[in-house]
């Protein structure tokens, strides 16, 4: 069959969701992926080592709502990972939720700032869920419409979780929310480890520093659903296996390394694509998990306003973060820190200014000679995922910016790796001699793989400039990119990425609703 | 106590925007008393003579977002304020080229094609946008910030306003303003124009005064908020007030001595005097008391609250809010005497843009560097400069034939460090000369022949702008102009109507909405809340009510 | 203090200033996108009168004059303009208006089809860094030829059979028709008035022969270099409209709700919705039936211009104004063009009043004068379209 309801560029977790929720609504939809593993930028690669993302703490339950995976569990289990802020001294801060303590135990002088201020920030967070868990509010309608009141009604919703806050949080949620998280993190507590993990946590995968306007933004966004950092058993491929079921289930076709070559477009209306294998593949909707600026290509500018291409390209997608994978002959030690917390989300950034002066480099298309590291062993607390006595660490590094001068060739690379163990290193000495094998995905690689623009994180820059009804740009926020029937479903469209889902499922949603209305 | 010492209100502190407040004050019929710590007038709007002959406008240096309405409500042009627009600017550059900006469209666009033929074309498109922003901010200067927590009649219709004015953009367009207020000035330029002179010679206006980058979010706004200004109606453009920045809070203050307002210079406050909540009046430094029921502060909100209230009188989370209020030192200043006109070789002779702003950034580039220096403490390697000469326009500046030069300096930072350490007791002599040393090398690149030129310079350091003028920090505008210190925001959340917790003290300086630069917004809004609140059917009338 | 001078300020000469600087008794100037241009050569009078009756040059290198070249630049322009662009055959002119995504009007101008794959669009407004955007994604370059291609209209009943004395032979050029005639020199059957007319095309350094070569084979026929006044005034009578004075280019617009859709311009003859998508079509199908003005032409009773005035609905409600207003001497009429609103424009034609201020010897006043809206163009001469053109 090559005739669909609907068709879905890309089969990472947001375009899977967005696959079973246009099928559990009786759509025949087909999933179309470029690469072999389903999960896009979730996929673990050949090894099972993580290739992208490799915890979760964002996962929606209105996503698995909405693709049939029931209202209690995924139907994989994750654990939760406490984090540990790792100090040169060895006085390392253990994280569990909104308690922080020293690395043996002991009170930690800054727990109850700590607890404050993420007790603030999960409440906020809860509150900015409500708006990630619908389209964002436009402005087109006529202020009688329909659809003006829907949003209103909503709009109504939010205003009453903020006045719920009572005066002086919902104040303070309104200021904080634009600040930046070096301040918001320095007011509360003295700089170290603890406001250094924050710090980083504020602009994992940005291309910005802790103290760029509108980062808290970006930390409050963790915490959208509670802010608790889990890992799944079984390794990255049991999460994007569920998703993949969950759209199999429903009734979709997957199709695994088939690239789209061309969107094609009739009378102004999405009306199929064309694969590299030269098939035709025809559907009135077209919703694409890639970038904008990507599928105006597919599809030909001549479809689409100049303004509007003119703002794709203008779309800020500079990917920072590299991951490093070390496959180990045996478990490293973090000296001051015991072996069951090596199970746990490591930071290496000792302090929030470290993590700005990470970030200055990439400003000028450098690596970080220091860079800010989250790393993690995942087959401490999953064992069955090596062999053996060995594991492997799984590393976010920043910055390693994607337009690298002189280009990610295999020198830079190797620098980039040594600069990773460099400074793991300084908290586990034994490391570099217990590494079998190492594996450097820049962000180049990353866009390669994935189709991710600029191999960024979350698709599109997480700024205040490019976020809700700006997200990814002016005019092109709410799902819809222009001819009828095309559809973004990417991080890239609000409320952004992180293994939540919520991007494609709310772009499944528009695309059903606009459908509704012809 | 005796009848003198007793006031309808007192302003504590002689800038630009607590005159503006005394005089509005005082024209309303009050009996006003302004107290002043330094031995002159003007805060940070003055003109003083540090070497004989010549006249340094030593904080402030150009005039444009002084309100019209101000203006025309205190007739300050009878009173000896006359502003002067100049002309253009440039940027030179270490080749020895320059970009130059004139005001003349045809000229500024066939300069613009010489370093880059799409964006002189573009330059249309981007000077548009930035007049709708314009046009779009600058009726909310003078009204009152709506505080979204609040239920109150005013509060609503100040929303409804914005949200009518906001409403009329169309979705488009409100897409667009809502990207100037968030986005960087570096991306703004980015997406505009192609030629790295070109956007950095642009971008200044949206780095002056702060402590953010180019590159950081919030900096469009932040040029915005320099673009605001109109001088006769030219939206944008930049003069001098002749006689220097002190012609115009000298002016102010004649008018509110013919409204019948009182100055006392040479002491400042030492505190506010408040009893069961409610300010009573002032104790001075010199020991002298008076009394108000309303008492106005023109000082920043951390120097009022925090060194002139005693802690107790304030509700413990104000206290909080306000030490968290983000004021940064982050520009210095260099006034120089010149012997006469240094010579620009990259100019053609007599160049018009010679009267305007120079500078010489060549690339938004080293200007995110010189900000990244600054985060650590250290003044920029290759700063940012603004200098002016506006002794070629204004006779009155200098001895014929002689020059005075008022350089700009971004970035400097208050708290230098120093082995180790980072203070604003860092800022010796010889670290002012090391600086000065930088700045003069960066002059060169525009006047080789600069150092045999200069007779006296003055090097101010934020610290020793705060030490003078009283600004904390030195940070010319009291306050962060960062989206989450704007608007109801600013400088506390719910006290963004120029109250205080404490009764008939009020906020009247750029800590407060809309914030800094010599534009007098605050000081006249503050006024017509002072009005409203502690007098009876006593409305502020004029252009500015 | 210093002498004021700087090199780079002020206007500049044109390529064909010195000729013109030859011709100009009134000395009266004014900058066109930068150039000195003439607004009045000698009399407004007797240049249009040359328009008219004879022939007349004038200067029209200011003008924005763009290539857009390439495999995809029928693309590319078809998604620009809001015409059919594949309907535009090698050798044709088309007049055409371009839109943002509002489907607000951004420039008229006209296009040039000089090979398969090589245009020309030549208009009033800069549109370099538009056009870039515009062609972004397409296989289509952009060169702005402004300041190198110079350009002359030659407009008047004899301007055939100025261009046959100068040995250059377009008679059978019908009107858009265009043609090299000789290598480097371009002639379309174009133009701003109205009547029969040329422009003609060539290098900028090839200028000032081709005057001189025009200039001497006009000797006979009456040709009169004019200036824009003159030229303004057989615009109007022809109902032409002029950017920034008929309508607002909303990229120069700061308050956009001012922008005008083509249907609201009377230009919705240019829209075709059928040819695909093009710039603001989405808006547009909106907007078609919905204009919230229309531009109107009129007679207005009495002899006084109507340059500005109010529009009122029975004398009472303001309904609009008026943008360009005259005494028509060809027409021997009182014209204007106005924008009314829709509803008024519409319904109740019938009852529209311009508020006209005059003034005798200083002393204004003002009065109502009665409008009546047209159909047609206030001048349309059968000499205008005749192919073989009429020789006087």
């Amino acid at each position: 069959m090559t005739r669909f309801d609907a068709i879905v560029i890309g089969g990472g977790i947001n375009g899977l969701t967005a696959a079973a929720v246009l099928a559990r609504r009786g759509k025949s939809v087909c999933v179309l992926d470029q690469a072999e593993t389903l999960g896009g930028m979730a996929a673990p690669g050949p090894d099972g080592a993580p290739r992208g993302a490799h915890l979760l703490y964002n996962l929606s339950p209105a996503v698995r709502r909405d693709i049939g995976l029931g209202n209690r569990d995924w139907p994989f289990r994750s654990a939760p990972l406490p984090s540990v802020a790792l100090s040169p001294d060895g006085r390392h801060v253990v994280l569990r939720g909104g308690e922080a303590t020293n690395g043996d135990s002991s009170a930690h002088p800054d727990a109850d700032a700590y607890r404050a201020l993420h007790g603030r920030l999960a409440k906020y967070g809860a509150l900015l869920r409500q708006l990630a868990e619908n389209a964002p509010p436009g402005f087109d309608g006529k202020l009688a419409s329909r659809s003006a009141l829907r949003q209103m009604m909503r709009l109504g919703w939010f205003g009453l979780g903020l006045k719920r806050l009572g005066r002086d949080e919902m104040r303070n949620f309104l200021r904080v929310l634009l600040s930046n998280a070096y301040d918001t993190i320095l007011d509360e507590m003295p700089d170290g480890p603890m406001a250094g993990l924050l710090a980083a946590d504020a602009v994992r995968g940005a291309a910005a520093g802790p103290r760029a306007p509108g980062t808290v933004f970006s930390l409050i966004y963790r915490m959208g659903h509670g802010g608790e950092v889990t890992l799944p058993m079984g390794g990255m491929s049991a999460l994007c296996s569920a998703f993949a079921d969950a759209a199999r289930n429903a009734g979709c076709q997957i199709e695994t390394g088939v690239t789209v070559t061309r969107v094609l477009i009739e009378a102004g209306a999405a009306c199929g694509v064309e694969t590299a294998d030269g098939r035709q593949i025809t559907a009135p909707l077209v919703l694409t998990s890639t970038g904008a600026e990507v599928t105006c290509h597919l599809a030909g500018p001549q479809h689409f306003d100049i303004e509007a291409t003119r703002r794709m390209r203008n779309v800020r997608a500079r990917g920072t973060a590299a991951k490093v994978n070390l496959r180990l002959s045996s478990l490293p030690a973090v000296i001051g820190l015991s072996r069951d917390l090596m199970a746990a989300r490591l930071i290496a950034a000792p302090s929030a200014t470290y993590v700005e002066r990470a970030f200055n480099p990439s400003k000028y298309r450098e690596m970080s000679p220091n860079p800010v590291i989250e790393a993690v062993i995942p087959s401490v607390t999953d064992p069955g995922l090596t062999s053996g006595d060995s594991h492997y660490l799984s590393a976010i590094v920043q910055y390693a910016p994607c337009d690298l001068e002189g280009g990610w060739t295999e020198t830079a690379k190797r620098a980039l790796a040594k600069a990773t163990i460099d400074t793991l290193a300084t908290y586990m000495p034994d490391l570099p001699g217990q590494i079998t094998a190492s594996e450097v995905l820049t962000p180049v690689d990353i866009e390669a793989q994935t189709g991710a623009p600029g191999g960024h994180w979350h698709h599109a820059e997480m700024s205040l400039d490019q976020l809700l009804t700006l997200r990814p740009a002016n005019g092109l926020g709410r799902y819809a990119l222009g001819p009828a029937g095309l559809y973004l479903c990417g991080a890239s469209a609000h409320p952004g990425g992180d293994i939540m889902g919520l991007a494609g499922r709310n772009a499944a949603l528009a695309a059903l609703a606009s459908e509704g209305r012809k | 106590m005796t009848e003198n010492t007793k006031y309808d209100a007192i302003i504590a502190g002689a800038g630009h925007n607590g005159l503006t407040t005394a005089a509005y004050l005082a024209r309303a019929g009050l009996r006003v008393l302004v107290v002043e710590k330094n031995d002159w007038i003007g805060g940070a709007a003055v003109s003083r003579s540090l070497h004989e002959g010549w006249t340094y406008s030593n904080c402030s240096y150009v005039c444009s977002l002084l309100r019209r309405e101000i203006v025309r409500d205190l007739d300050l042009p009878k009173f000896g304020l006359q502003v002067i627009p100049y002309e253009g600017g440039a940027s030179f550059t270490k080749s020895g080229d320059y970009f130059a900006y004139y005001s003349d469209h045809d000229a500024l666009r066939r300069e613009m094609a010489r370093h880059s033929p799409r964006d002189a074309d573009a330059y249309a498109r981007y000077s548009q946008a930035i007049m709708r922003q314009c046009r779009f901010i600058r009726p909310f200067l003078l009204r009152d910030a709506p505080d979204p927590t609040s239920l109150r009649p005013r509060d609503l219709n100040e929303l409804a306003y914005l949200v009518k004015k906001a409403h009329g953009l169309g979705s488009r367009e409100l897409g667009e303003t809502l990207r100037f207020w968030t986005m960087s000035i570096g991306d703004l330029l980015d997406e505009h124009f192609e030629n790295d002179l070109i956007k950095a010679h642009l971008a200044g206006s949206g780095i002056i005064g702060t402590g953010l980058g180019v590159y950081s979010p919030g900096t469009a706004y932040v040029l915005l908020h320099h673009y605001m200004g109109d001088l006769d109606g030219g939206i944008g453009a930049w003069g001098f007030a002749r006689g220097g920045m002190g012609a115009i809070t000298a002016a102010m203050g004649a008018a509110f001595e013919h409204f019948g307002g009182t100055i006392r210079t040479g002491s400042g406050v030492e505190e506010f005097i408040v009893e069961n909540g409610r300010v009573i009046g002032v104790a001075l430094e010199n020991g002298d008391t008076f009394h108000a029921p309303v008492v106005a502060s023109n000082m920043d909100v951390k120097r009022t609250f925090l060194k002139h209230v005693p802690r107790a009188k304030l509700p413990g989370d104000f206290a909080t809010a306000v030490e968290r209020f983000k004021i940064r030192g982050s520009s210095a200043k260099l006034n120089i005497a010149l012997d006469r006109m240094p010579d620009m070789p990259a100019a053609p002779p007599h160049a018009s843009f010679l009267r305007g702003d120079m500078h010489v950034s060549e690339s938004l580039m080293e200007l995110e560097r010189a900000y990244d220096d600054w985060k650590d403490g250290r003044w920029s390697a290759k700063p940012y400069i603004d200098m002016l000469i506006p002794s070629q326009i204004d006779p009155t500046m200098a001895p014929s034939g002689s020059h005075m030069m008022t350089v700009f300096v971004q970035y400097a930072p208050y708290d230098l460090e120093v082995n180790g350490t980072r203070s604003g007791a860092n800022w010796d002599d010889a670290q002012r000369a090391a600086m000065a040393e930088v700045v003069i090398d960066r002059i060169a690149i525009a006047c080789p022949d600069i150092r045999e030129r200069i007779v006296h310079k003055e090097v101010r350091s934020p610290a020793d702008i705060e030490r003078e003028v009283g600004l904390t920090e030195g940070n010319i505008f009291q306050g962060e102009l960062t989206f989450d210190q704007l608007l109801f925001n600013r400088p506390v959340p719910g006290f963004s109507q120029y109250e205080s917790p404490i009764k008939g003290l009020y906020l009247v300086g750029s800590s407060a909405h809309p914030g800094g630069g010599v534009m007098g917004a605050p000081g006249a809004n503050a006024a017509r809340a002072i009005l409203r609140r502690e007098t009876r059917d006593n409305r502020m009338k004029g252009y500015a009510a | 203090m210093s002498v004021f001078t700087d090199p780079a300020l002020g206007l500049i000469d044109g390529p064909f200033q010195p000729r013109l600087a030859e011709q100009s008794r009134a000395k009266a100037w004014y900058g066109w996108a930068g150039y000195i241009a003439p607004a009045v050569l000698d009399s407004v009078e007797f240049e249009y009168f040359a328009l008219r009756n004879q022939a007349s040059l004038f200067d029209i290198s200011p003008m924005h004059k763009y290539r857009i070249a390439g495999p995809d630049a029928l693309a590319a322009i078809n998604r620009l303009i809001t015409r059919d662009a594949t309907k535009i055959e090698v050798g044709r002119v088309a007049y055409c208006v371009w839109c943002d995504e509002e489907g607000m009007v951004i420039d008229d101008g006209t296009l040039f089809r000089l090979d398969d794959t090589d245009w020309r669009l030549c208009c009033q407004e800069p549109m370099l860094t538009w056009l870039l955007d515009a062609t972004w994604g397409f296989d289509a370059t952009v060169t702005d030829e402004s300041d190198t291609v110079a350009g002359l209209a030659l407009q008047g009943p004899t301007a055939f059979s100025i261009l046959d004395a100068a040995g250059l032979d377009v008679a059978d050029l019908k009107p858009f028709d265009l043609r090299e005639v000789e290598p480097g020199l371009m002639i379309s059957r174009t133009g701003f008035t109205g009547d029969l007319g040329y422009e003609i095309w060539m290098d900028r350094d090839a200028a000032l022969p081709v005057w001189d070569r025009l200039w001497e084979a006009g000797a006979l026929w009456g040709l009169r270099a004019i200036g824009y006044e003159a030229l303004n005034i057989a615009r109007i009578e022809a109902g032409y409209l002029a950017a920034g004075v008929d309508f607002q280019p909303i990229h120069a617009t700061e308050r956009l709700h001012r922008g005008k859709t083509p249907f609201e311009l009377g230009l919705g003859w240019l829209v075709n919705f059928d040819k695909g998508h093009f710039n603001g079509r989405r808006a547009l199908l909106a907007a078609r039936d919905a204009p919230r003005t229309l531009l109107l032409k009129v007679d207005v009773e009495g002899f006084k211009p109507a340059t500005g005035a109010l529009v009122y609905h029975a004398k009472r409600r303001e309904v609009g104004h008026i943008t360009s207003g005259l005494w028509s001497p060809t027409a021997k009429r009182n014209i204007a063009l106005a924008h009314v609103k829709a509803s008024h424009a519409r319904q109740r034609p019938g009852n529209l009043w311009a508020e006209v201020y005059t003034s005798q010897e200083g002393q204004w006043s003002t009065r109502m004068a009665r409008l009546i809206p047209l159909k047609t163009p206030f001048f349309a001469p059968p000499r205008a379209r005749a192919t073989p053109p009429g020789r006087i």
